[in-house]
This record gives structure tokens, C-alpha cells and sequence, in this order.
């Protein structure tokens, strides 16, 4: 295979890697939270997304803010039930009760959309670009432009305006955050429909490179974690140079290796760079 | 009920009572603190102090059951969350965890009351709390995290003076702290009552709560045991007591 | 056991293994005791790791598909006995739970479950890709059940088997919980610090408590490859560690008895009161959200309370 399609791959589904990780980036890293369902929320995007065009025939631009909006149901929804969970800060019933949450997302989606694979086009996706023996679509350049911005203003809102700062401010002590006059509720309840948004975004611009099903959505959790934990826990920058490094991995292990395996070599890195740094995770809450 | 009388009390409350599983932690039947004033609750380690600073804010650790009524100028606040007894003007400036370690100090400090939430009550700027902290002009740009132990202090008073306060309680001010410090920070404390705060300062710092405060109340097994001017407590062979179990 | 275990829990015990008689004895009924007993089985090795150890491990779907690869692959290749394959089975899942073990020694809360539910996701993509265990065609040609001439064809024959699985794992847990190793993954469970002052390495006992889990839940593995007599990658489904968690979860930590309720009321929906796959997916999911957010101590928790309050009354009516 040619290098330098690889390496333009690599750095798509880096880019890719990315976006899909957003959400988590500020629930783990900047609200100290965990979503499991996080991959089956991206599958819920992807099939909002086809769903209102291909039966209402709307444009692109208008099926990706529905599938936001859903996104931010979803996301709403689940932090609304477990918000005594969260204040009381008890991480690992917040996990299994988002695991539970993604279950039952499967299942309603199933229901609804029904079990078979659909393909999303959009009429980027079927845009092609040649330049040499090299292939691309307009699809790869929106993701990587969308990526690149998503992750400026993320960036720029947390760190400078007000609404970032209390964000950061409950992250790093919900108590003296309360004691300060923050309603620690709203931002929890903000933050995971921020989410709830982020994926669904990223699921309308990621999910057209490949066949959409309703059982996909968990390999995505694992390489959401990758990146979250590989970037150094909640840190923006740091994200988006692991997805970019991890997407550079998958592309050249899967072309040279084995595409099989990519998800499970990406894992296997993960595993020795936690026992390398086995306080990794829990390091700076806050931090960004 | 009759009507106020000229002095309603800016802080006060009634049959407090907080319960831990069964046991009683705190049973305060009537405190009032009036416009103006820095009184001082000493007890010893355990006594309650805490708890009952908590109690007035709304929060706890935990899950006790906490009955009676809290009043902030003549109106019962029991009902409202923490946050929005912070809106009315209660502030607590907590025993530890003063800043947010991971941003700096002019971040923590940026955080303020809007005009509309304050209702005419003075929202200190930034010059003028670097006016009345010098060190913590100096240090704007550090993290919080980087902090000694009095600078913290210093930016958690600061913090509640950006909240537009009514009342301010101080949880522990002096713990950790070199008695020159200590010195330091309690003359703040007496500068804002001067400049019209009314302030409730919680101590296990006997000796350092006697030299600043009005009027002194002595909790003990989560009750009131005495309470009066600070000349008269003085002389109370029970403050004594706490002064010898508790000299830090 | 015998000698230990009151009357009640005998008669207990023995009621359970003829119940499926006692309901008819129809063909369904007995599928229905035979996946409860190894579906409960499966969860008792996760009860422990929750209720005792206080972590929750996402890995236990990995156990449960250890067990059931290490004996299709060892009754069907290499011709083993029921009694080897489930000592393949143990020795597979204690190798891959000490491997785990190590690699999460110092990981605690929500980093260890997400690393185990990594090892979850790997062990999905290794079954479903890896020629050993048989990829996506996964392991046909699963001999019958036979051990000492007696022959498990049908779940009616099997249901003994299952039975005493159950019984051995019931026996299992109750003497952990009143062995020292039961009683100082309490101690590290519920107050760390005292653990280690008492001289208890948490390291140690957390290894220790994941290798006695881990075995379990494999067993249960064991036996659901010859009842299902194919294995393929859907051993690794979610829907097991759902199901799990939820069973571990819904009636209350720390009683015996708690998950094998769990298992059986879940299953008995999904078997005679099914609304369809994925009715019964959002129902189980349902269940797991509730349970967790809103009753925290499980359906026993209200139903002490309930109890407490009749003693109380009664008292009071009585004096």
C-alpha cells in the first residue's frame, strides 16, 4: 500500500478519533464523570442522522442539529437520572448505570430503526478527490476541518470564558464550587448534554465512512478511553494529538500488520502505558 | 408573631438540629448574630463547630437529618439550596480546600457575584482586594496549588468578598497557620467588620478568637453552653477549660 | 457442608432440585432451571468481586467465555472428559485472572473497571478473529455431557449437573465470606487505611479474591458449552456482563442467596414473559439504571425496611 495514503488515512481517522472523543475529554478530564453508553449514544447520532434524511429526505445541515438535539435529549436524560449518583461523586454506579444506559439505547434502536446495516451517504461522502493515486473525500476533509475547529473553541471556552470556569471550577471541588453560590446540578446536567451533542456531531460526520448498524457504538468506548487516557486525562490539546497518533497507528498497523487487530493493539498500548503510569488517570483532575 | 423588632438579627437560628444515624450531633435553640458584629464559637475539637457552620449553609457530609430554621434577615432561608443561600449573601469560607488548586489566583478570584444577585450589597472588586491582600497581587499569576497555607486563607475570604456577603462565616481560619499569620489574617477580619460585614468566626483558637471577637459562644457536645461579651466569657472558668484543651 | 448447613437449607436445596418436576417437568421448564443455575453460577463469581471487594470488574464475560472456549476446545479437539475440560476451564480463567490481576494491581474505582472492560472488548475482537477459537464460525462438534457413564443429552439430564454446580458455588461463597481472606476484603473493602494497619497487603488479598472469582464464573462457562453444545464470539456479548451486573445488583449485596433471585427473576421474564429481544434488552437495561440510581441497596433494602416496620408495629400493638 502507498505511504502517503495511509499517512492522509492516519491523519482522518485521527482527526476522527478525535472528535469522537471530545464529550468524554470534558466529562472525564474537566468533570471528572464516565459514560459508558458513549458508544452507543455515537450509534444513535449516526442512525438520527440517516434517519432524518433518507424518510424526510432534509438536507445534511439540517439532520446533523437534530441528531445534536437528540444527543442532548439523551445526554440530559441519563445525567437527570443519576445526578445523586454524581454529587455523591460514586464514579463506579455512574459507570454501570451508563453502561446500562447504553443497553437499553441498543435496544431502542433496534426497535426503531430496525437490526439490518444502512449506509449514510451525505453529499459530501460521495464526493471524491484524486490528486495523484491518492483518495480522499470531501467527507475526510469536512471531519478534519470540523475536528480542528471543535477543538479550538473547546478549548477557548474552557479556558477563558465564565461558563469554562465553572465547569472547571465543580471538576475540581464540587463542595467549595457550592460554597461559592455554582448550582453544581446545572453544570453536571450542562456538561453531559454537552456530550450528548459532541458525539452526536461526531457521529454525523464520522459515521458516513463506514456501513452504520445498531450493534456498533462500543468500539468506539474503547477508543474514546485510549485517547482520553493516552492525551493525559482531560487535557484538549492533549486529546487531539492522541487521536491524531492513535489514528496514525490504526491506519499503518491495520495496513501493515492486520486490520483485525488494530482496536486490540491499540489496547494492548494502552495497557502498558498505565502500568508504566499507574496514577495516570486519577493525576489532575481539572486540568486542562 | 409579632412585629420585627428595630434590631432583627442578619443571621439567626432556631431549634437547629442535625442527626447522624440516631445520634445527635448538633441541638442549637436560638442563635443570633446582629448587624455588624464579629462573634466568635470556640469548642473543642468535635464540639459541633463545623457542623453547625454547615448546618447554616445547607450542607453536610453525608446524609444526617437536619431539622429547624435558618433565618438571613428575618427570612427563613431553610428551603433553599446552598447555592442559593450563597446568592442571598451567607458565606462560608470552609476549614480546608480554600482555592481551586489548578487555576490561579486572579482566575479565582474572578468569580463574582453579578449586580443583580448582590441587590445593593458591595461586591469588592479586584483592586480592592489586592488592596487589603498585597500578597495576593504579587501572586495573581500562580496556581493556586502553589499557595502557603495564609495566602490561601487570604484567597478564600477574598472569594466570599466577591460574592457580595452579608454574612461571612469563617470556618477554622487559623489552623495550620504561624501566629503571625493568624494575626494577620484576623485584622482583615476586623477591617471588613469595620467596613460594615457582619462576621461569625468559628475557632478552636481560643487565645486568637478572644483577641478579635465581640462576643464569644461556647458550643460544647453540639449545644450552646454559654454565650456573652467577650470580657465577661473571658473570665468563665468553662472557656478556660477550652483554652487549656485546645491551645494551638 | 452437609453437617454445617441447617435443615432448612437442605430441605431448601432439595425442594430446588425437583422443582422443575414439581412445575411440570415440560422441556422449557428445565431450560429455564438449567440456564438460571449457570447464569447464577457466572454471577456469584462477580458477586464477590461487587459486594465483597467493593470494585466492579467489566471482565467477568471474559471468565465466563475462558471457561466455555477452554472446554468446547477440550472435549471437541482433544477428546477430555467432562471433569479435565472443567479443570482446563478453571486453569484458563485463574491464568488470564492473575494476568489481569497484576496489570490492575494499583488501579482502584473507575480506571480498573475501565481497564477490565477493555480486556472485555479485546477478548470480543480475540473470538471473533482469532482461527484458535474458531473466529466467527466459532466451535462446533461439542461431544454430550458424560461423566461416570451417566449421559446429559437434554436439559431434564443435565439439570442435576447444573444443580450441583449451583450448589457447589452457593458453598463456595458462603465459606469465602467466613474465611480470612471473605473477611479482609471487607476490611479493604470498607476501610482501606485500617486494612493496611492491620498488616492486610490489599494487593494481596485483591490478586487472591480475583483468582477464587474468577474460576467461578468460568465454571459456569463450562457447563453452558455443553448445554448449548457450539460455542462461538456472541459468549462475549454484553448482554452477559449486563446481565450480571444486574443480577448482582437488584436484590442486594452481601446475601447469599441475592444473585440467583436476581438471575431467576430476570430469566424467568425473558423466558415466559418475553416482549421480544429487544423489549426484554430495554427492560434489563431498565432494571440496572433504576436499581442503581434510586434504590441503591437493592429490592431488599425497602423490603427490610417494610419487615422492620410490621415487627414494630406488631411490638407496639402487642403492648
Amino acid at each position: 500500500m502507498n505511504f502517503t495514503q495511509q499517512l492522509i488515512n492516519g491523519l482522518v481517522l485521527g482527526h476522527s478519533y478525535a472528535l469522537i472523543a471530545i464529550g468524554w475529554t470534558v466529562l472525564l478530564g474537566v468533570a471528572r464523570l464516565v459514560n459508558f453508553g458513549h458508544g452507543q449514544m455515537y450509534m444513535l447520532g449516526a442512525f438520527v442522522t440517516w434517519f432524518v434524511m433518507s424518510r424526510f429526505g432534509l438536507p445534511y445541515l439540517v439532520a446533523i442539529p437534530i441528531a445534536m438535539a437528540v444527543g442532548i435529549g439523551v445526554g440530559y436524560l441519563m445525567q437527570r437520572t443519576m445526578l445523586q449518583l454524581t454529587i455523591r461523586q460514586d464514579l463506579v454506579s455512574v459507570m454501570i448505570v451508563t453502561l446500562g444506559f447504553g443497553h437499553v439505547l441498543e435496544g431502542v434502536a433496534a426497535l426503531f430503526f430496525g437490526s439490518t446495516g444502512q449506509i449514510l451517504d451525505t453529499p459530501l461522502s460521495v464526493r471524491d478527490i484524486y490528486i495523484g493515486d491518492i483518495w480522499i473525500t470531501w467527507q475526510d476533509i469536512a471531519i478534519i476541518i470540523v475536528a480542528i475547529l471543535f477543538f479550538a473553541l473547546l478549548k477557548y471556552v474552557v479556558e477563558k470564558t465564565r461558563v469554562g470556569r465553572l465547569v472547571r471550577m465543580v471538576a475540581e471541588d464540587p463542595k467549595l464550587a457550592l460554597l461559592a453560590g455554582i448550582d453544581i446540578r446545572k453544570i453536571y446536567l450542562g456538561v453531559f448534554a454537552f456530550e450528548g451533542a459532541a458525539v452526536a456531531i461526531a457521529a454525523a460526520l464520522i459515521a458516513p465512512r463506514t456501513p452504520i448498524l445498531t450493534s456498533m457504538g462500543f468500539d468506539q468506548v474503547i477508543i474514546t478511553f485510549v485517547v482520553v487516557v493516552l492525551g493525559g486525562i482531560g487535557s484538549i490539546t492533549g486529546s487531539y494529538v492522541a487521536g491524531i497518533a492513535l489514528g496514525l497507528f490504526a491506519a499503518f498497523f491495520g495496513a501493515y500488520v492486520s486490520a483485525a487487530y488494530s482496536t486490540a493493539a491499540m489496547f494492548v498500548f494502552l495497557i502498558v502505558v498505565l502500568v508504566v503510569r499507574p496514577g495516570g488517570l486519577a493525576s489532575r483532575p481539572g486540568a486542562h | 408573631m409579632s412585629a420585627p423588632a428595630p434590631a432583627t438579627p442578619v443571621l439567626e437560628a432556631r431549634d437547629l438540629s442535625v442527626v447522624y444515624a440516631g445520634n445527635r450531633a448538633l441541638s442549637v435553640e436560638n442563635f443570633q448574630l446582629a448587624e455588624g458584629e464579629l462573634a466568635g464559637i470556640v469548642g473543642a475539637n468535635g464540639a459541633g463547630k463545623s457542623t453547625f457552620a454547615n448546618a447554616m449553609m445547607g450542607w453536610s457530609r453525608g446524609a444526617p437529618k437536619v431539622t429547624g430554621d435558618v433565618l438571613l434577615d428575618g427570612q427563613s432561608i431553610s428551603a433553599l439550596t446552598t447555592p442559593e443561600r450563597v446568592r442571598r449573601g451567607l458565606l462560608l469560607i470552609p476549614e480546608n480546600d480554600l482555592v481551586f488548586a489548578t487555576m490561579t489566583v486572579s482566575e479565582n478570584l474572578a468569580h463574582a457575584a453579578s449586580a443583580r444577585q448582590a441587590g445593593g450589597r458591595r461586591i469588592y472588586t479586584t483592586d480592592e482586594i489586592y488592596d487589603l491582600f498585597p500578597n495576593l497581587a504579587e501572586r495573581r499569576n500562580h496556581l493556586g496549588g502553589q499557595l502557603s497555607g495564609g495566602e490561601r486563607q487570604m484567597v478564600g475570604i477574598a472569594r466570599a468578598l466577591r460574592l457580595a456577603p452579608r454574612v461571612l462565616m469563617l470556618d477554622e481560619p487559623s489552623i495550620g497557620l504561624a501566629p503571625l499569620l493568624v494575626t494577620v489574617v484576623l485584622k482583615t477580619v476586623r477591617t471588613l467588620v469595620d467596613e460594615g460585614l457582619t462576621v461569625l468566626l468559628v475557632e478552636q483558637n481560643v487565645k486568637a478568637a478572644i483577641r478579635t471577637v465581640d462576643r464569644l459562644i461556647l458550643l460544647e457536645r453540639g449545644q450552646i453552653l454559654a454565650e456573652g461579651p467577650v470580657d465577661e466569657m473571658k473570665a468563665d472558668p468553662r472557656v478556660a477549660d477550652a483554652y487549656l484543651g485546645a491551645d494551638t | 457442608m452437609r453437617m454445617m448447613t441447617p435443615l432448612s437449607w437442605l430441605i431448601g436445596l432439595g425442594l430446588m432440585l425437583i422443582a422443575p418436576a414439581l412445575l411440570g417437568g415440560s422441556g422449557a421448564v428445565y431450560s429455564a432451571f438449567v440456564l438460571i443455575a449457570i447464569f447464577a453460577v457466572m454471577s456469584y463469581g462477580l458477586d464477590v468481586i461487587v459486594s465483597d471487594l467493593g470494585e466492579v470488574s467489566l471482565a467477568h464475560p471474559v471468565f465466563f467465555a475462558a471457561g466455555a472456549y477452554a472446554s468446547a476446545i477440550g472435549s471437541s479437539r482433544w477428546g477430555f472428559d467432562p471433569i479435565s475440560t472443567l479443570l482446563l476451564a478453571i486453569a484458563a480463567a485463574a491464568i488470564i485472572a492473575a494476568g489481569i490481576g497484576i496489570v490492575t494491581l494499583r488501579m482502584r474505582e473507575f480506571v480498573f473497571s475501565l481497564v477490565t472492560y477493555a480486556v472485555t472488548v479485546v477478548g470480543m475482537t480475540l473470538a471473533a478473529n482469532w482461527a484458535f477459537l474458531g473466529g466467527s464460525d466459532g466451535i462446533t462438534g461439542i461431544p454430550v455431557f458424560n461423566i461416570f457413564g451417566y449421559s446429559a443429552l437434554t436439559d431434564r439430564e443435565l439439570w442435576p449437573v447444573a444443580w450441583l454446580l449451583l450448589v457447589a458455588a452457593l458453598y463456595l461463597v458462603r465459606c469465602f465470606r467466613r474465611s480470612r481472606l471473605g473477611q479482609e476484603a471487607m476490611t479493604v473493602h470498607l476501610n482501606p487505611r485500617l486494612a493496611t494497619m492491620s498488616g492486610i497487603d490489599p494487593h494481596r488479598v485483591r490478586i487472591q479474591v480475583f483468582l477464587f472469582s474468577a474460576p467461578i464464573t468460568a465454571a459456569a462457562g463450562w457447563l453452558y458449552s455443553y448445554q448449548r453444545a457450539y460455542i462461538s464470539a456472541d459468549v462475549v456479548d454484553m448482554y452477559f456482563l449486563i446481565l450480571m451486573l444486574t443480577a448482582v445488583v437488584l436484590i442486594g449485596r452481601r446475601i447469599l442467596l441475592a444473585p440467583l433471585i436476581g438471575v431467576a427473576l430476570i430469566l424467568c421474564q425473558e423466558k415466559f414473559l418475553s416482549f421480544g429481544g429487544y423489549v426484554d434488552r430495554i427492560i434489563l437495561g431498565s432494571v440496572l439504571i433504576v436499581i442503581l440510581s434510586f434504590m441503591p441497596r437493592g429490592l431488599a433494602g425497602p423490603a427490610f425496611d417494610m419487615l422492620r416496620w410490621i415487627k414494630r408495629r406488631a411490638k407496639n400493638i402487642n403492648t
